[in-house]
């Protein structure tokens, strides 16, 4: 079952603090009197972790720092607390997990910066073919076709499987090969970010990001629906 | 003060337990037989009371129609869902049941919360006479793969008992937490929940921080109806068969009879964790039966059921990206890991001995009474951080679920969604959320629908912002938007499976009526008691030869008064008697000063006086 509630909107502005009248520079605890502060509107994942935008980032101290930030956020602190507190510790400490679960792996942490900058909405990926790949879709399509036929006749399946496992494989390769193109990609974007690289350039990486990432999407789906045709064989 | 405890609301036995100041450590609180176990069984009797625990369960095998066991396989279920456990389970399901069950006991009807809620209520009275004092929150857990409406009825039915459900806390989580404390353990661990209803699997990583320790769940799965309840029915399916094959008699599930053999061969399946063979002997048909086991046999019969754990354990390591032998401590909990084969398989599996240093019954209680501690006293030297079991989806064109908050995501997690309209002048947006892995909406469960107001006008101008939450018990919440207005909009969610607002009001008062009841029950018994103690020492003293020392418009006072009470208690009003009594003690009192006084010289008699 589900609960309607009215969660309060962040009614004090981003400028002061909401409790003593601080001044408040969107940090997660007022400076003055400590209360938790409502969440800054805009604020992207990366600036919730005090990061700049930019995709390679050190996984083991985020992950400290989740931790550390857990600790003080988390709805457990704030049992005895009233109640606008308990509302803006369960936003914060929510806001928290959406943010470390996008910036943890290097693809969903690409994948939300498309989605922050506009260049990627979910659900709208190209489901087409990667022109280079054309030939060897074909032929595990049609592979697949056979070994659905064979199962259904109760045919030896033993061959395709072996073809298919190989299909696989070689698919998975090509994974990584994507999944490398898209590192070396982030880190020209990080460092177009750091010399201050001018919109154009930007644009065009944010681009091929978007273009490589739908490449990927394609392929996974593929290694995925083969794992499953195998499983079933 | 008031205090809060810890409550593992088991399928076949539930638990109290608090955190003990002296030792700092948690204990399991004991019921009036003395066992910390109190069984997960509810019974009306004919006169409409209700009764929990070790009681119910006697009635089992003697009113097996006015008593129910295993109540926690039907929360947050509907008719629909349960057709396949009413062919092995003596439910009787009410007739007008629908989205929520209603159970027959006796001549009533209760939904699974409101039966829940007398186990809690024997539990938390179990902990207020512990106390002696009264017991008003409590952290309770729940299976880690209850869906968002079965533990929207456990929170409800913690309510209807009178509790502050504080946190639903996952029970192989509580688990953990308890052995962390225990062990002081760090690393990966996997804990295998195998209980009487209910399996789960999670696998968590423990951190030491500065702070304190941080025990994050990294995946959880299982099957909310898989466990040592299905292995009692594989075993007594052979004995009806048995029974039917010698006499032709076909045993109803709902009989006595078939209590008393399910009884039997829950005895023979206990023996058989420890020997090598065990014999079930069962009145049924009129006659005696007799069902040997051998341990090979037991392991053949029960293996395709532990098998079964086996599909959401790979899929839990997956999901942390973890092999087997990644894993550096395995933890069994739930009374179901004490079976043999179920430990062989799971040693098995991640290639080392699993930890069965604590009692698997239990753990879960104990680590509900930590968390417990940690939420009343905000003294924290330790943090779960715990996911949420099951994808979370709204329904979109053509009935295929949109995720918008994966499974395993760390909980409190939320999810926003822009809506708009698709046709000119819609006043309204349907929305349909789900809980599920699969890609069609048909195929996952569902939560709830609601409807979203927007301003009419022509088609996608309207644009309404709706904030999904899942809150730190993995109860969800709605929250809307109108980015026109600004303004926030209330939402009216229609619960798919559950109880609505109005309905637990109605409860609540109902739940107010067994409590006064209950109580006045308890009144009436201490009270009559008392009246038997005093009539009895009364009615002795009348005999006694100084009796005679009475005026007679005292002893006329005596008698009257001893007829009063003799009255008040054949009434059943517990204040009537207490005032009867006390009448009772104002026109005995000079005669207890006759009585003390010879007494005393009958004392003093016969002592020389400087022995006085």
């Amino acid at each position: 079952m589900i609960n309607a509630t009215q969660t309060e909107t962040g009614t004090p502005t981003a400028a002061k603090c909401w409790s003593c009248g601080a001044a408040s520079s969107g940090a997660h605890f007022c400076g003055a009197c400590g209360k938790i502060q409502p969440l800054s509107p805009g604020i992207d994942y990366f600036a919730f972790f005090a990061l700049p935008q930019k995709l390679t980032l050190d996984a083991d101290a985020l992950e400290q720092q989740f931790h550390t930030l857990s600790w003080k956020l988390h709805p457990d602190n704030f049992v005895r607390a009233t109640e606008f507190e308990r509302n803006l510790s369960l936003e914060r400490s929510s806001e928290l997990n959406d943010a470390y679960r996008a910036l943890r792996e290097a693809v969903s942490r690409i994948e939300y910066l498309l989605g922050r900058l506009g260049i990627r909405k979910e659900g709208t990926t190209k489901q087409q073919a990667p022109p280079e790949l054309l030939e060897e879709v074909f032929e595990l399509n049609e592979a697949l076709d056979e070994l659905r036929e064979a199962r259904a006749e109760g045919a030896d399946l033993a061959a395709l499987r072996e073809r298919l496992t190989a299909a696989q494989a070689n698919f998975q390769e090509k994974l990584r090969e994507v999944d490398a193109e898209l590192a070396g990609i982030a880190m020209q974007w990080d460092a177009a970010l750091g010399s201050g690289a001018d919109e154009s350039e930007r644009t065009r990486l944010l681009a091929r990001m978007n273009e490589v990432l739908n490449r990927r999407s394609y392929i996974r789906n593929l290694v995925a629906g083969v794992a499953k045709e195998l499983s079933e064989a | 003060m008031a205090r809060a405890v810890g409550i593992d609301l088991g399928t076949t036995f539930s638990l109290v337990a608090y955190m003990d100041p002296q030792t700092g450590a948690p204990k399991c609180i004991p019921g009036p037989s003395g066992s910390t176990l109190c069984p997960s069984v509810v019974s009306v009797d004919t006169s409409g009371r209700i009764i929990a625990g070790d009681a119910a369960r006697e009635l089992l095998l003697t009113r097996p129609d006015r008593t129910i066991y295993s109540v926690k396989r039907l929360m947050g279920r509907g008719t629909a869902d349960i057709q396949d456990e009413l062919k092995i389970f003596p439910f009787r399901i009410a007739a007008d049941s629908a989205n929520v069950i209603r159970v027959q006991l006796g001549e009533k009807t209760f939904t699974p919360p409101e039966i829940s809620a007398f186990i809690l209520r024997d539990l938390k009275s179990w902990a207020e006479a512990y106390f002696k004092e009264p017991v008003d929150r409590a952290v309770v857990t729940v299976p880690a793969y209850f869906n968002d409406a079965q533990r929207q009825a456990t929170k409800d039915a913690g309510r209807l008992a009178g509790l502050e459900v504080l946190r639903l806390v996952n029970e192989p989580t509580a688990a953990a937490l308890a052995y962390g404390l225990h062990k002081q353990k760090r690393g990966r661990v996997a804990v295998y929940d195998f209980g009487g209803g209910t399996f789960d699997i999670s696998i968590l990583k423990l951190i030491s921080t500065t702070e304190g320790d941080i025990y994050q769940v990294l995946s959880t799965n299982g099957d909310t109806h898989l466990g040592g309840d299905d292995i009692d029915n594989a075993m007594i399916e052979i004995a009806r068969r048995g029974i039917e094959q010698g006499s032709g008699i076909n045993i109803d599930p709902r009989s006595e009879d078939a209590q008393e053999l399910r009884k039997a061969l829950i005895q023979a399946k206990h023996e058989l964790s420890t020997n090598d063979t065990a014999v079930a002997r069962y009145r049924a048909a009129g006659k005696t039966w007799e069902l040997s086991f051998t341990r090979a046999d037991f392991d053949e019969l029960i293996r395709p059921i532990v098998a079964r754990t086996m599909a959401p354990g790979k899929q839990a390591l997956a999901d942390a990206k973890l092999a087997p032998t990644e894993i550096d401590e395995v933890v069994l909990v739930g009374g179901s890991t004490r079976i043999p084969l179920v430990r062989k398989t799971v040693g098995d599996y991640f290639q080392r001995a699993p930890h069965v240093e604590l009692n698997p019954d239990e753990v879960v209680a104990l680590g509900a009474a930590v968390q417990a501690d940690i939420l009343e006293t905000g003294v924290k030297n330790m943090l779960l951080l715990d996911v949420t079991p099951l994808s979370l989806g709204i329904e979109t064109m053509g009935g295929v679920v949109a995720k918008i908050i994966p499974r395993n995501s760390t909980i409190p997690a939320s999810a926003q969604e822009l809506f708009t309209t698709g046709v000119e002048n819609q006043s309204g947006l349907d929305v349909h959320i789900l809980q599920g892995e699969r890609e069609l909406a048909k195929d996952c469960r569902s939560l709830a629908r609601f409807k979203l107001r927007v301003q009419p006008g022509p088609a996608g101008l309207a644009r309404v912002e709706v904030k999904f939450l899942i809150d730190a018990n993995g109860i969800l919440q709605v929250a809307a938007r109108d980015l026109k207005t600004g303004e926030q909009q209330t939402v009216e969610v229609q619960p798919s499976y559950g109880l609505n607002d109005s309905e637990i009001e109605r409860m609540l008062e109902e739940s107010i009526e067994f409590a006064e009841r209950d109580f006045a029950d308890r009144q009436i018994i201490e009270a009559r008691t008392e009246a038997e103690a005093i009539l009895d020492a009364t009615e002795k003293s009348l005999r006694d030869q100084r009796a005679g020392e009475l005026s007679p418009a005292e002893r006329r006072a005596i008698d009257e008064a001893v007829a009063r009470l003799k009255t008040a208690m054949a009434s059943g009003d517990y204040k009537a008697v207490r005032q009867r009594i006390d009448e009772l003690n104002q026109s005995t009192m000079h005669f207890a000063e006759i009585m003390m006084n010879s007494a005393l010289q009958t004392a003093l008699e016969g002592k020389r006086l400087e022995d006085v």
